[in-house]
């Protein structure tokens, strides 16, 4: 594949292109999952292609070919290159400088996912589904998923890189209905729960069979328990929860793209300017947010973004201010800076986009107990239901899917249906103080979705659980 | 090879390990997005995608690859045989048995033939329908085929296009949108739509805050049709229905919306992206959902419908997204009598008027309960007039609620687009007109229009 990636970038500067890279990517993907008992689906695919993206008078185009022959890499090259000479209009795009990298990168796999025998993955998913069993709980459902990823890269700068990504993961639900209410508890994480790269052995350390009862009995007790009451109070927001608001109000408004409008038409822009950077005050002095594609786990870990700039580490949000952004050798450009490394495409049929790869909230100090200390009238949530945020990043509402009353300090009565809403700044702001190291947990999520056609980039978050005053919970209809 | 001979080939060299279903999507595409004037990811796409599903003893184990060599299919074979091998039996999951397809229209012989540069052509002149304003946004067609073949009989095989203009124009403190979609690409104007998007942006400056409240609302197809379009994943959705999380379980039979509000799917009608059949080979047919306020009927896949007891009324959904459940990705709501949105600003007098909205989230699926933002054109409604523009509101609304008492519904519809292009590309839109609602539940402000 590598000598058809470099006959790709061969054909499209014989064609004219100023610049030009090819990916391929070769793809397998398998999933398990189980209902009620029985396998509900069970699904083993392989995607291959090559895509590649070119410069031409300044302007992009991008085509992809599924053939993995020259004939196909050719063709993508002088497709894209034909894009890009139709493009209308005065064009003048660069790119930061990017030393040339050679060189490999693969996950560190103990047990892999793919020698695993489907029979032992569904007897897995049976067994942590069986353990959900409940008088109230109506559907219990278990997963379990695993993909590998070759992925191959030329530019005409002089890159050739060399990557597999192995990840794999798993969660199960349980779903409690009665009189016409329907509560959801998940584990280890809602919408699709978690995944790693790593080997089997992260599944096998998920403890799905496990944490069942706990998730059977916490969705049944939903249905007696009261509706969260509406007001402004103190909040104590778990670590997935935190994640989920770390990725929607600080990843996302930092990709330099959106700041630049180039995703206006669909995810939205972002509050920030390219000028904050430095100087905006995002949160209080106990935010600090990075960006890690190297987070040993993390799904969104690799070697090389996919226009070979080297994963880096870097600080979004120091002590509260705004200090880094995620960007692209043409965003990085713009603001005179060398790419962070975090252009990332969805296969080989996408164009690459600034991505999140690992954005974590880093720990405070103390215990999640000493977190409620202090706190005579509030609310602990977990776990997200359901969310939503405007085109800028701004106001935000979620809904978790289980809550406690906070009184003098302790956990009390559990509380359904909970929401709470703010405006990131503000809601930031009012970051009274983050739990520490030993409640650090981080999760992937396989659904981040962007661009169009759309893609769908698979990220880590890792954060503790995290106190806000005077947040606005619930809302009436 | 043809996307058909593709399938063949795959049946033959399954033949005798099991029941077997292929599904061949085949898809040749462009998109041409554009922002701040330029286009700055254009995406050509070329693939075919072969899914084979293999039901043996009961336990049922599904394949795919977008290879389409002998070694490839001949890996596809063994992994379907393996994963079906590794179910659970389950009895009463027999394949969709073969049955005549409807005549439909949807595939347009310009619309395929669009080149990379005619797209970007297009994409041009919705460019400079923005005038001074920066246009983003995207022009794209699609030539695709879906064939379903099977050892039951099955043997349906569809060619369509698609073609959608989206523009978002913007400047300081101002915003506007539009957006057209057809089978046919000369039924679309990207000039046009520039225009419309550039006009409405124009009335977005200065841009006031609003209390939040319940007010009386216009919400113009683009809102209509996205706000349905999440209510429908739960709601008309017959998994979400069987196990009692839609809002439909139960209350068939009961007046759930005002009389005036009638929904069904019909992916034959012309007038939008019209399906022949389903990811399993059933043939659409129009299916009502509500009939003047009654709820009717949900959404069934071949699964969840055996699983009912009740027929499959094909809406199989393709195998990566099948665990959401059957989807009515034709959704077409009955116009009403009003000759114009202005009209519907009269019959509100007083309330808010809704472009459309933007990242809708699910609060409460057994509900209806959706919450979102509004987002490039939301205004004032005073005095029976569009008057001042507002800023981008949150609301939280449970949708029965906001379709109990609809004082009108235009008398045109509208197609509006709902895929996102992600995965293999399967276009799919509503035909929704706009309409008045007494209640509107706005529960905070946003950003102001604009970037």
């Amino acid at each position: 594949m590598q000598a058809l990636c470099e006959a790709a970038v061969e054909a499209a500067l014989g064609a004219g292109a100023d610049y030009a890279d090819a990916r391929a990517v070769s793809r397998r993907s398998q999933r398990v999952e189980t209902k009620n008992g029985r396998v509900d689906a069970l699904s083993d695919s392989e995607s291959e292609g090559i895509g590649v993206r070119v410069l031409l008078g300044g302007a992009w185009g991008f085509a992809c070919d599924r053939r993995i022959s020259v004939e196909g890499a050719r063709e993508a090259a002088r497709r894209a290159c034909d894009f890009a000479s139709a493009a209308p209009g005065a064009h003048a795009r660069a790119l930061a400088p990017a030393d040339p990298q050679t060189g490999s990168y693969r996950t560190p796999v103990s047990r892999d996912p793919f020698a695993v025998p489907l029979e032992e993955k569904v007897e897995l998913c049976l067994r942590a589904e069986e353990a959900l069993t409940s008088p109230d709980v109506t559907v219990r459902s278990a997963f379990v998923r695993a993909r590998r990823e070759l992925r191959l890269f030329v530019s005409s700068d002089g890159a050739s890189l060399e990557q597999e990504l192995v990840e794999c993961g798993g969660g199960i639900d349980a779903v409690a209905t009665r009189d016409g209410l329907y509560q959801l508890r998940s584990y280890p994480s809602a919408h699709g729960g978690s995944s790693a790269q790593a080997g089997w052995e992260y599944v096998e350390a998920l403890g799905l069979v496990e944490e069942a009862p706990r998730v059977a009995e916490q969705a049944a007790a939903l249905l007696r328990a009261d509706r969260c009451p509406a007001g402004q109070t103190t909040v104590v927001v778990d670590a997935e929860q935190m994640q989920l608001q770390v990725h929607e109000s600080v990843g996302h408004p930092t990709e330099l793209d959106r700041i630049y409008g180039t995703e206006a038409a669909y995810a939205g822009t972002s509050f920030l300017g390219p000028d904050d950077l430095g100087t905006l005050r995002y949160g209080s002095e106990h935010m600090n947010v990075t960006a890690d594609p190297t987070t040993p786990l993390g799904l969104g870990s690799y070697g090389y973004d996919d226009e070979g700039v080297p994963a880096q580490r870097q600080p979004i949000v120091r002590d509260g201010v705004l200090r880094g952004l995620l960007t692209s050798r043409e965003t990085a450009a713009r603001i005179g800076s060398g790419s962070g490394g975090s252009m990332r495409a969805d296969g080989w049929s996408r164009m690459p986009l600034v991505r999140m790869s690992n954005l974590h909230l880093e720990p405070g100090q103390g215990s999640f107990e000493e977190l409620l200390d202090g706190i005579d009238s509030g609310i602990y949530l977990e776990t997200n239901k359901s969310w939503s945020i405007d085109d800028k990043r701004l106001n935000f509402q979620f809904g978790t899917q289980i809550a406690w009353e906070i009184r003098n300090g302790q956990l009390g009565r559990m509380l359904r249906d909970a929401t709470y809403t703010g405006v990131t700044p503000v809601f930031w702001g009012s970051l009274e103080r983050v739990a520490g190291p030993e409640t650090w947990r981080m999760h992937g999520l396989t659904n981040c979705g962007k661009g169009q056609p759309g893609q769908f980039a698979h990220v880590s978050h890792g954060a503790s659980p995290a106190r806000f005053r005077d947040v606005q919970v619930g809302v009436s209809t | 090879m043809s996307a058909s001979e593709l399938a063949e080939r795959v049946l033959e060299l399954a033949r005798g390990r099991g029941e077997l279903e292929v599904v061949v999507q085949r898809e040749r595409s462009g998109l041409a997005r554009f922002a701040a004037s330029e286009v700055h990811q254009p995406t050509l796409v070329d693939d075919t995608v072969v899914q084979l599903t293999i039901l043996r003893e009961g336990r049922t184990g599904s394949a795919s690859t977008n290879g389409t060599g002998d070694e490839h299919l001949a890996r596809l074979v063994e992994r379907a045989a393996t994963a079906a091998a590794s179910g659970t039996p389950e009895q009463g999951l027999g394949l969709t048995p073969p049955a005549p397809l409807p005549e439909v229209a949807g595939f347009d012989e310009a619309t395929a033939a669009l080149s990379a540069g005619d797209l970007a052509e297009l994409a041009g002149a919705a460019i400079g329908g923005t005038g001074d304003l920066d246009a983003y946004g995207f022009v794209t067609s699609g030539d695709c085929e879906l064939v379903v073949r099977s050892s039951a009989g099955v043997e349906a095989a569809q060619r369509f296009t698609d073609v959608t203009v989206l523009s978002i124009a913007a400047g300081a403190g101002v915003s506007g949108y539009a957006t057209r979609s057809s089978w046919a690409s000369g039924d679309v104007d990207p000039a046009a739509v520039g225009r419309e998007s550039a006009e409405k942006a124009q009335r977005t400056s200065d841009a006031v805050e609003l209390e939040p409240a319940s007010y009386r609302a216009v919400l113009e197809p683009y809102a209509l049709g996205e706000l349905l379009h999440w209510f429908a994943y739960s709601a008309f959705n017959g998994l979400a229905f069987a196990e009692e999380r839609g809002y439909f379980a139960g209350r068939l039979g009961e007046r759930v919306f005002d009389p005036k509000v009638s929904i069904a799917d019909d992916a034959l009608d012309p007038r939008g992206l019209p399906k022949a059949f389903d990811f399993e080979g059933t043939p659409k047919a129009r299916v009502s959902l509500v009939e003047e306020g009654v709820a009717r009927g949900v959404a069934w896949d071949r699964v969840t419908a055996a699983r009912a007891g009740v027929r499959s009324t094909g809406h199989a959904l393709p195998l990566s997204g099948r665990s959401f459940g059957p989807l009515p990705l034709a959704l077409s709501v009955a116009p009403g009598e009003a000759a114009s949105i202005d009209e519907l600003v009269e019959l509100v007098g007083d309330g808010v008027y809704v472009t459309r909205l933007h990242y809708l989230g699910v609060v409460d699926p057994r509900e209806g309960i959706l919450t979102g933002m509004t987002r490039d054109g939301t205004f004032r409604i005073r005095d029976g007039k569009v008057a001042e523009p507002l800023v981008n509101l949150r609301f939280t609304v449970s949708v029965p609620e906001l379709l109990s008492e609809v004082p009108g519904l235009t008398r045109e519809v509208a197609l509006v687009n709902q895929s996102d292009f992600y995965d293999e590309r399967y276009p799919f839109g509503a035909l929704v007109p706009a309409l008045a609602t007494a209640r509107f539940a706005v529960t905070g402000t946003g950003s102001g229009p604009g970037l």
